[in-house]
């Protein structure tokens, strides 16, 4: 620290501490910090309480219904016996039958109607209070649980249904594929385009390796879906060469498979593998090869002993640079078929952010992300034994 | 030793040559050959579908040359009758919305990258690693995750609703990393015996800072910043989660893709093509000059 005031002096010092501590703080540590609270706070909603509560809800209303009815019956009925107008009877009727009491007339079958209306009435409404009071005591039994369980909770977690732990898993997997795909494909290109004696080439081979790499990620993407479309270029040219016939039956739907994902995220991804690759294996030196053939080792050898230990560095962070992009990759799942295909689990965090309107569920699946990108880079740290200052370079 | 191993490269180069042809470079370059053709195939047919006048992008439907995609078309009456890019206001809009960002985030990335990089270069102490590690943290993090924590810390916190500023801060925080490795690299390349001479002779702190530091870190602040509006106008993933209902043009290819495809993409592929390959060939260029100057330099 008083190096760092030597240097630069009290005031400057001062101003560099306070833009550090402010990046640090406001811009890296809270946010992290907030979404890791959000994750551990349940937020019950939609769930059985909110069921219930609608459930008791509508109950009170078919029960207040059900009285209104019996209300209106009850007047019509009280209404027929005194004044005897009785519900349905004709008004020129009503003058002759009405002062006779308990006449067996035309109305007063109806009133009697009305009574047992009433009665069925009643009936129902006493077998809903019953129903009611179950309810009730169901409701508050649920929002005691719910109550107890808001709070600091691992529940987030534990509610990951079994079909999104499933696509948690899959989309690590299929981002640990990717990566070994990309390391096997890229290190051939890698090592000649690092190692070419010929400088020239080594400048064009570079030149093509960088455009493709400068153009966006979502226009390298749209590019496979052109051709993989149902009208596009690979069913078009199986078509041409008589594989297929397009105006017969059913194109071949490429996009709707996994498959499709899989090649088109290598493609997006693969020259963030090869950068960090060619950085380290240019700085190896062409006389540690020939020693190596030299005395007598076969190619295999050579890569295997001397330049591929030289070249940990390297392949760690593309491992890393891959595996983080492919994991985390929203454009490819989203943008390749969409819906076709089995979902990706940046996919499933986005709908429970943007759809559901769950946040802290969404915050829960990010930090499970950001757990299991952490966590590959650490395996990475000791399977290559490198340090951090080796990653980020 | 080393006249002894070239004598023996040499033989086992000649022997090489006897047996004729190297199947090893073969295979070699024939695998080279592939991967650039799975490199570019797919540009090349986006390209060449921006040219076509189908309205599904398209290189094996060939319905004729147009440049109507780039330009639009009016019939005579002067009624749009393609829309082409001009005619499309959301992806003008977009255009101007990802400029915005990108300054804003070079306004805040370089300040932030040359204060991590002056203080780590200069901090003797076991915290130095651990600070290294928090500050280029953000870069390792999957873009969504700092996108979404971005987004909801602001919410939380300041009520600001996600948007064009949500998103500008959400890429400054890992583009800020970037600047502060190229500044740190550069540091570390500093003879420190200028600044030891200036403050011999007398200069202040400040002093020393404004005329020798600054100075050798300017090539570093010009390239951290073109570096960083690329890496702004390029981002997809935290930019997605951050802007909330706004746009930038990158998100708004997204948004267009999602509802089919559509040659206007294509087009401004077709610039996005033309730029980089102009910018890649002019730096390699450049970069060429340069070494042969110093190579002229150092004769």
């Amino acid at each position: 620290m008083s190096s760092l005031y030597r240097s630069y002096g009290a005031v400057l010092a001062s101003l560099l501490l306070g833009i550090v501590a402010l990046w640090l703080v406001a811009l890296i540590a809270l946010p992290q910090l907030n979404m890791i609270e959000r994750a551990f706070i349940y937020e019950p909603r939609g769930g059985a309480a909110i069921q219930s509560q609608v459930d008791v809800d509508r109950l009170y209303q078919q029960i207040y219904t059900l009285e209104y009815d019996i209300q209106v019956l009850r007047q019509q009925a009280g209404a027929g016996a005194s004044v005897g107008v009785a519900p349905g009877a004709k008004i020129g009727e009503d003058n002759t039958a009405g002062s006779g009491l308990a006449v067996p007339s035309p109305s007063a079958a109806g009133t009697e109607s009305v009574e047992d209306q009433i009665a069925t009435l009643e009936a129902q409404v006493a077998g809903l209070q019953a129903d009611l009071a179950a309810m009730e005591e169901e409701e508050t039994r649920l929002m005691a649980e719910q109550e107890a369980a808001s709070g600091y909770s691992m529940r987030n977690f534990t509610t990951m249904s079994g079909l999104h732990l499933r696509i948690f898993g899959m989309t690590l997997l299929y981002s640990f594929c990717v990566t070994l795909i990309c390391f096997v494909v890229c290190y051939p290109i890698a090592y000649t385009v690092a190692q070419t004696p010929n400088r020239e080439r080594a400048a064009m081979l570079m030149l093509g390796l960088l455009i493709p790499y400068a153009i966006n990620e979502l226009l390298r993407i749209f590019a496979w879906t052109m051709i993989l479309a149902n009208e596009g270029m690979l069913n078009t040219t199986l078509d041409a060469l008589g594989l297929i016939d397009m105006a017969q039956g059913e194109p071949i739907r490429w996009l709707a498979s996994n498959g499709a994902v899989f090649c088109v995220m290598v493609y997006a991804y693969i020259l963030f593998m090869v950068f960090p690759m060619y950085n380290t294996i240019e700085t190896l030196d062409r006389n540690q090869i020939e020693a190596s053939k030299d005395l007598g080792a076969s190619l295999l050898r050579t890569h295997l002993r001397v330049v591929l230990p030289y070249a940990k560095p390297g392949i760690a962070v593309g491992s890393i640079m891959t595996f983080m992009l492919a994991a985390g990759s929203i454009a490819v799942p989203g943008l390749v078929g969409p819906g076709l295909h089995p979902d990706w689990f940046s996919q499933v965090i986005y709908r429970n952010f943007f759809e559901a309107g769950n946040w802290n569920i969404g915050s829960a699946y990010s930090l499970a992300l950001l757990a299991a990108c952490t966590g590959f880079i650490l395996v990475n740290m000791v399977v290559f034994r490198v340090g951090i200052r080796d990653i980020a370079k | 030793m080393t006249a002894l191993a070239q004598q023996g490269r040499e033989q086992g180069q000649d022997e090489r040559r006897a047996l004729g042809i190297d199947w090893g470079d073969v295979v070699l370059n024939a695998y080279i050959g592939l991967f650039f053709l799975y490199l570019f195939v797919p540009l090349g047919i986006m390209v060449l579908a921006a040219f076509n006048a189908n309205d599904t992008p398209s290189v094996s439907d060939w319905r004729g040359f147009t440049l109507q995609w780039f330009t639009g078309a009016t019939d005579e009456a002067g009624n749009v009758t393609v829309r082409g890019l001009p005619q499309d206001a959301r992806f003008l809009q977009g255009l101007w919305h990802s400029l915005l960002i990108a300054l804003g985030v070079i306004a805040i990335s370089i300040p932030l990258g040359l204060s991590g990089a002056l203080l780590l270069t200069r901090l003797e102490s076991k915290a130095s690693t651990l600070l290294y590690t928090l500050l280029v943290s953000p870069m390792l993090m999957p873009g969504i995750v700092l996108g979404v924590s971005t987004m909801i810390f602001w919410r939380d916190m300041f009520g600001v609703e996600a948007g064009l500023f949500t998103a500008m801060i959400a890429q400054s925080v890992f583009i800020g990393s970037y600047c502060m490795l190229m500044f740190m690299a550069r540091l570390q390349r500093q003879d420190r015996g200028l600044e030891e001479a200036g403050f011999d002779l007398g200069a202040s702190s400040f002093l020393v800072f404004q005329r020798i530091t600054l100075p050798f870190l300017m090539p570093t602040i010009a390239t951290a910043a073109v570096i960083a509006f690329l890496q702004s106008i390029e981002n997809y993933n935290t930019t997605f989660f951050a802007i909330g209902g706004n746009w930038t043009l990158v998100t708004e290819i997204g948004a267009r893709m999602r509802f089919g495809l559509s040659p206007v993409v294509n087009a401004i592929g077709v610039i996005f093509v033309a730029i980089t390959i102009v910018a890649a060939v002019s730096y390699v260029l450049l970069k060429r000059r340069r070494d042969q100057r110093i190579k002229a330099l150092r004769r």
